[in-house]
């Protein structure tokens, strides 16, 4: 959910290309999710304020309630957030949450969410990376162009292999997973 | 059951503002109109106490063994808290559905997942109503 409003940030920002890396560190219990893109940037002294709900949802359109939500979700889980931009240049948020924390919600389905991204925006690049303790799982749309040569981004079929590839990837690296939780659900 | 006292009347009478009563889930679920998303779960079990919260770390906390468990959370980390906390059932609310893995978890680990078109406020109101209380 909030990937998806942060990601939806940067399209309003005029993004030609979103990167969304996740790294997951089962020794140190920790989630880092970092969203980069090459939009036109937050001028610098509303950097600081982008995560103020009472600022943001009043004054600028393009940010709303995404970022104070999701800076509240990773403090609630012991984390923070960190945003840096430059204007012209692009914005990076991220956010650091413990992996193993009780309130920390379930990253929702990757695929589905890269599905909708990417062939809602076909004219956008957008690069994933999942990784778990050194394992990971990569999805990269400008290597997808080529492959599909004519074959625009928005094709239906397109959709599907991404939902699936994303699905059976993030299996196969043990990703999203919340260790003590599933002791009690084995 | 809800206990009020003031200093100035000590020894100030229990009031009870609601008629505190076991009722089975089953019940529960007919007389308020709820859909139960586990069909192969029982819902026999009597409920006495319910807790209703969306912080799952507050219910970790806070819920005591056998409450329903109001939330309008639907993942599948609810089905753990409710294993690690004995809870009777859990019931959605405002019509959410719950995600495919929760439903055949819960099938699994024998939590019933109720559903209500109804908010938080107005359901547990209801079965506040019906003798279901928070007390803790």
């Amino acid at each position: 959910m909030h990937i998806l409003d942060v990601v939806q940030n940067s399209l309003a920002a005029r993004a030609t290309l979103v990167e969304v890396r996740i790294r997951e560190d089962l020794q140190k219990d920790l989630l880092r999710i970092e969203v980069k893109d090459n939009g036109r940037g937050i001028p610098g002294e509303l950097t600081r304020r982008v995560t103020d709900p009472f600022f943001t949802s009043r004054t600028t359109r393009e940010v709303g309630l995404g970022l104070p939500l999701f800076k509240e979700a990773a403090e609630r889980c012991r984390g923070h957030l960190e945003v840096e931009s430059q204007e012209g240049q692009g914005t990076k948020i991220i956010a650091h949450f413990q992996l193993d924390h009780f309130d920390r919600a379930p990253l929702g389905d990757m695929g589905e969410t890269l599905a909708v991204l990417i062939t809602g925006n076909p004219e956008v690049d957008f690069l994933y990376e999942h990784e778990v303790d050194g394992q990971s799982y990569r999805l990269e749309t400008r290597e997808m162009r080529e492959i599909l040569g004519s074959v625009g981004l928005d094709d239906p079929s397109v959709l599907c292999f991404i939902r699936q590839d994303v699905q059976k990837g993030l299996k196969k690296i043990g990703a999203a997973t919340f260790p003590k939780i599933m002791e009690v659900l084995k | 059951m809800e206990t009020i006292k003031t200093k100035s009347e000590p020894g100030a009478k229990r009031i009870s503002l609601a008629g505190e009563k076991k009722m089975k889930l089953k019940e529960l679920a007919e007389q308020l109109g709820w859909e139960l998303k586990t069909p192969n779960v029982p819902v026999e079990a009597e409920v006495r106490t319910g807790y209703a919260s969306d912080l799952l770390s507050d219910v970790l906390a806070n819920s005591i063994e056998g409450d329903l468990w109001v939330t309008r959370q639907t993942h599948l980390n609810i089905v753990a808290i409710a294993v690690m906390r004995d809870l009777s059932g859990i019931l959605l609310v405002n019509g959410a559905q719950p995600e495919p893995d929760t439903v055949e978890k819960a099938a699994e680990k024998m939590v019933p997942i109720f559903r209500t078109p109804l908010p938080t406020f107005e359901i547990v109101g209801r079965l506040y109503q019906l003798g279901i209380v928070g007390e803790r």
